[in-house]
């Protein structure tokens, strides 16, 4: 039998070691898969992705912005854009490059399946906001056609992603940019946002932590040069005007009374009830449909009946129901109405 | 039913694109409100409410304790350790009576029957020696603790009992990525961990779905629940003064099923961070209302939906490890039996990780049913260590009468505290029973899946045993 | 014409399950198919065991029946084959147990369909039921539990839910055997065309959506002019659903005009509502 000293101490290395490969996100498997992003094909869908994106917004780009946007440098983006004529995929013109018909096509296939996955890990996972757009950078070169159409499907054929971007249908539709910049709204108008700009991350970063997501409402409270301060969710945020330049709105005809979306279920406690005003647009897909099955619906009254001995999650009475609710779900129920008499 | 073209088909589909553009995403939400709106006028006209009804304030009642800081928890593990002990205490007599009949007379009885009609050794030996005896002892070992615990079970499950405890408990599953229904999979599981998996039905998320059916095997069943106390209360039940060692080696017992526990969340949580990041998930309970359950019916209905369906399974995968076992202990190559060429080449890595070969070579060969696990290793034992005046033969299995008995053979066989304890803990951690695993890929339909429920707990079985053994070395000094 | 209500005498207790065989699990060559749909944990299959003879284990508890069960029996001489679909609370969501139910109602055409309802919770119940009529029109509600309604104080009127549904109703206590033959009775009928419905087909309230469907539902109409309710098609191109982009795509909507008629041709003028017999 070997010296148990001796064993131990391969242990622990083995197990080290093992840990080193296998860790996720730093671990040597994953460094490997992220270097692989960095191959010839990877580099050219991105590529065509940045043309896409600038076309879309009305903006030219060059060698120098698609070095720029792949962290790349001026003679490999010049031998990219050299491969990617070579292959019709793109044109050069005086200015600036365009995408050819045939690179416009390859371009909106790449990006429908960066906003389905978005969608999906938006929906029906728990993955965290800022990697959405990290995971399905990544999993966007790896997908053929079947799989693609399978991933719609299963998601209800989706129209946006999260940040509200337009999904390409699969004959490569798509309509054109929505709403208006938030900075340009007047102040003390109301308006719904369409659509929050995950690049540069940076900016995006502080949006997320700010907690603003395409269906949030927001009101201007007040707008300067500086910056704006907006109303959303019966909490203020001050936003520079650069950053709230990446996000759009489509601005309200009516104002919206203003009390109504400070409420949720997660509020009530037992024995009280509320009426549902809606569900908050931040919970999507399956859970906000299974929501909507259990009858969360406009005009139902909920009664909070029950804490469990941890006080988390709480049983509501709903249509003569009893459903469990995790808090993290009941704080997605928007309620007015509150009363305490609510013995049913 | 004319003019049927591809045209049309296009140009409909085309529209509605531009439609679902245009009218944007709220269709969903407003549909499935003014299906509830009509719903709900419908429901008013044709119904009417008269008085308050008695039973609803019953079920409130009932609730209000159930879930209370003060009852809730005592009172589930008052209902828990109630089943459980109906169960052990009322498993016993007919356990003993089932191996009497078939282990003691029923072997017997079909030796001589073969002998009477001359049926050579070569047959009646895999058969009956091999096949019907590890049959019969799956079946007296198994059958009398299903038949309980089942039947009780789905009784607390009729009577809507089983959905208050997940909602209980779902505060701590919720931390580890998990739903609070796993609680009674896992309850399900201490049965059998077959029924545990299909139990996990009742899950609707699938990522939860998923991490319940993968970390199921955690709960211990009842075809290792006599392993555990057999080798507690022979290694660890005597370091205690003869009045506290059942005491202690239930604590022993105990302990492993907490660290099973441990492993549960532990696994669970990993699982949900790591390679079920991306899989689908939402969370919904509902509390249905208490209904008195029929007693007769949930008997017969869980009898033949839960204990005979897992029991005939078991059977089916018992007889063949039977057939094996005799095969391994009686072929010769070069004059040493397949078994012992095994043993000798298991050895080294038994050892170094506190086993030894043959407790590796039982648990290869009873991966069909962890019931054959003690009669094996006692087997192999009396085999290989040439143990005179014990057993009745190669490969045929046995158990013996008292522990002590048992003690002195596995001592004889080189066992020691470390060995005793590194049993335990690899009988909790190891991979399930191929009951389990058929199960498994028939629930998720996926060879990854079953692969990974497999690997998993044996992994982590190795590691573990295998840093106990050398930190146990390195302190105790043997 | 439309017949929801049934002579009293054929169903009365002097003679209740004269007619019944019970095949249990033998389902080769019926003359029928009914299928039970309905929201998880409402006794859904208990009716089957009581229709079928058979003992599926029914526990308080939603999500019980995963796989689907299917059993046999022979009423009146005619041969049923009953297939119970997995409980779903809604048919617009994407989870796999609302697709099986949905397909095999739509594309499986079964003679019968049977929406099993808990009757003390009839309002989240009936949501199901308003979206199963849009599907189809051979439709029994079967309002079960009523004892245990009864001892909550609620009373339901059986008639007048028929009337507003516009198709049979049947209440039943289906663990003591309440009202079974009553069911079996209303299944054969409109397994037999002696009995037709006019089943209430909703209206969203949303102008927006509205003009969609309307638009959309003339065109399929046009291409389409045997099927009975465009409108829900409508809806559900709207919703992206991807079983109805692909029956249009390969052109077998046209499959969809027979929907419950297999073996009679019924004459259908304008929408759908209006059926002549």
């Amino acid at each position: 039998m070997p010296d148990p000293l001796l064993a131990l101490s391969i242990g622990i290395g083995v197990m080290g070691a093992a840990a080193y490969v296998l860790w996720p996100r730093s671990g040597l498997i994953a460094r490997f898969q992220q270097g692989f992003l960095r191959a010839k094909r990877v580099l050219m869908e991105d590529a065509l992705k940045h043309l896409y994106d600038f076309e879309y917004r009305n903006l030219s780009s060059t060698l120098e912005s698609i070095a720029g946007a792949l962290g790349i440098n001026g003679d490999e983006a010049a031998a990219l854009v050299t491969r990617l004529e070579t292959l019709g995929l793109i044109v050069r013109r005086q200015a600036d490059l365009g995408l050819t018909a045939a690179g416009r096509s390859y371009a909106l296939r790449i990006v429908r399946i960066h906003r389905l996955w978005e969608r999906y890990l938006a929906d029906e996972t728990n993955v965290s906001e800022p990697d959405w757009h990290r995971e399905a950078e990544r999993r966007e070169h790896y997908m053929t056609g079947e799989e693609t159409e399978r991933l719609s499907k299963y998601l209800g054929n989706p129209l946006y992603d999260p940040h509200g971007d337009p999904i390409p249908t699969s004959f490569g539709t798509l309509p054109g940019p929505r709403g208006t910049s938030l900075a340009s709204l007047e102040e003390g108008r109301s308006a719904t946002v369409v659509h929050v700009e995950d690049e540069p991350s940076s900016i995006y970063a502080q949006l997320v932590a700010q907690n603003i997501y395409p269906g949030l409402l927001v009101r201007t409270i007040e707008k300067s040069s500086k910056r704006i301060v907006l109303e959303a969710g019966g909490n203020d945020i001050v936003l520079a005007p650069v950053v709230a330049a990446n996000v759009s709105v489509v601005p309200h005809e009516q104002r919206i009374r203003e009390d109504r979306l400070h409420r949720t279920l997660g509020d009530l406690r037992p024995g009280e009830s509320a009426r549902v005003v809606g569900i908050a647009p931040a919970c999507k897909g399956l859970q906000r449909r299974r929501l909507m099955d259990l009858g969360i619906v406009p005009g139902t009254t909920i009664v909070a009946e029950l804490e469990s001995v941890g006080g988390d999650p709480v049983a509501f009475r709903i249509q003569e129901a009893s459903v469990a609710l995790r808090r993290q779900q009941a704080n997605f129920v928007f309620v007015e109405e509150i009363s305490s008499g609510g013995n049913v | 039913m004319n003019g049927r073209s591809d045209t049309p088909n296009k140009s409909i589909l085309a529209v509605a694109n531009a439609l679902r553009w245009e009218i944007g995403e709220g269709l969903h939400d407003s549909v499935t409100a003014d299906l509830y709106r009509e719903a709900e006028r419908i429901a008013g006209v044709v119904t009417a409410r008269s008085g308050k009804g008695q039973r609803l304030d019953l079920d409130r009642i009932l609730d209000r304790i159930l879930t209370s800081r003060a009852f809730g928890f005592p009172t589930m593990f008052l209902l828990l350790a109630l089943v459980f002990w109906l169960t052990i205490e009322g498993a016993n007599v007919p356990s003993a009576l089932l191996s009497t009949l078939l282990v003691d007379q029923g072997h017997p009885f079909l030796k001589s029957l073969s002998a009477a009609f001359g049926v050579p050794w070569w047959v009646s030996g895999p058969l009956v020696d091999g096949t019907y005896l590890a049959m019969a002892w799956v079946v007296s070992v198994m059958l009398p603790p299903m038949a309980i615990f089942f039947p009780l079970f789905t009784l607390l499950e009729d009577f809507g009992y089983l959905p208050r405890v997940a909602f209980n408990l779902d505060f701590l599953f919720r931390k580890a990525g998990a739903h609070g229904k796993q609680a009674l999979t896992m309850a399900m599981g201490y049965g059998c961990n077959a029924a545990g998996i299909v139990s996990t039905r009742i899950i609707d998320s699938p990522r939860e779905r998923l991490i319940a059916i993968l970390t199921n095997n955690f709960a211990l069943c009842n075809g290792r629940w006599p392993t555990q106390i057999l080798i507690a209360s022979i290694f660890i039940g005597v370091l205690a003064p003869p009045y506290l060692a059942g005491a202690v080696s239930a604590l022993a017992v105990v302990a492993v099923v907490l660290l099973g526990i441990a492993f549960t969340f532990l696994v669970s949580w990993m699982l949900s961070r790591t390679i079920l990041r991306g899989t689908a998930s939402t969370f919904s309970l509902e509390l249905p209302p208490y209904r008195p359950p029929r007693i007769l019916h949930t008997l017969y209905t869980s009898l033949i939906d839960r204990t005979l369906i897992v029991l005939w399974r078991a059977v089916v995968w018992a007889a063949p490890a039977g057939l094996v076992i005799w095969l391994v202990s009686n072929i010769s190559i070069g004059g040493v039996s397949l078994a012992a060429h095994v043993v000798q080449s298991l050895d080294p890595l038994g050892l170094l990780i506190g086993l030894n070969g043959i407790i590796l070579l039982a648990y290869v060969i009873a991966i069909p049913a962890n019931e054959i696990v003690i009669p094996t290793l006692l087997m192999l034992t009396v085999l290989f260590h040439g143990i005179a005046d014990v057993g009745t033969g190669a490969g045929v299995l046995f158990e013996l009468d008292s522990p002590a008995a048992v003690a002195d053979l596995l001592h004889a066989g080189g066992w020691t505290l470390l060995t005793g304890i590194n049993l335990m803990l690899f009988s909790l951690l190891h991979n399930p029973c191929s009951t389990t695993l058929y199960t498994i890929y028939r629930e998720t339909g996926s060879v990854k899946w079953t692969l990974l429920s497999a690997l998993i707990p044996l992994v982590i079985g190795f590691t573990v045993c295998f840093f106990v053994a050398q930190v146990w070395r390195i302190v105790v000094g043997v | 014409m439309t017949r929801t209500e049934i002579e009293q005498c054929e169903i009365c207790p002097a003679n209740p399950n004269a007619k019944l065989l019970h095949l249990g699990a033998k389902i080769d060559g019926s003359d029928h198919i009914v299928a039970l749909a309905g929201n998880p944990n409402v006794g859904k299959s208990t009716i089957f065991n009581q229709l079928t003879g058979l003992r599926q284990h029914t526990g308080n508890w939603p999500g019980k029946t995963v796989t689907r069960a299917e059993g046999a029996y022979v009423y009146d001489g005619k041969r049923y084959k009953v297939i119970d679909l997995p409980g779903t609370y809604s048919l617009l969501s994407t989870s796999t147990d609302e697709e099986i139910a949905r397909d095999f109602i739509l594309f499986g055409r079964p003679d019968v369909t049977v929406v099993v309802v808990d009757g003390t919770r009839i309002a989240r119940n009936l949501n199901l039921v308003l979206q199963i009529l849009d599907i189809t029109d051979r439709l029994v509600v079967n309002v079960n539990l009523v004892d245990e309604a009864k001892r909550v104080g609620l009373s339901i009127d059986g008639r007048a839910l028929a009337r507003e549904l516009g198709v049979p109703v049947v209440l039943t206590a289906a663990r003591t055997g309440e009202g079974i033959p009553h069911l079996l009775h209303e299944i054969a009928n409109l397994a037999s065309g002696k009995v037709f419905t006019k089943p209430f087909r909703f209206v969203t309230t949303s102008k927006h959506v509205q003009r969609g469907v309307e638009q959309l539902s003339q065109l399929i109409q046009k291409a389409y002019p045997a099927i009975p309710n465009t409108r829900w098609i409508a809806l559900r191109l709207l919703e992206g659903d991807q079983s109805i982009i692909d029956a249009i795509r390969h052109g077998e909507l046209g499959l969809l005009a027979t929907t419950g008629r297999r073996d009679e041709h019924v004459a259908v003028e304008g929408a759908g509502d209006e059926r002549t017999q």
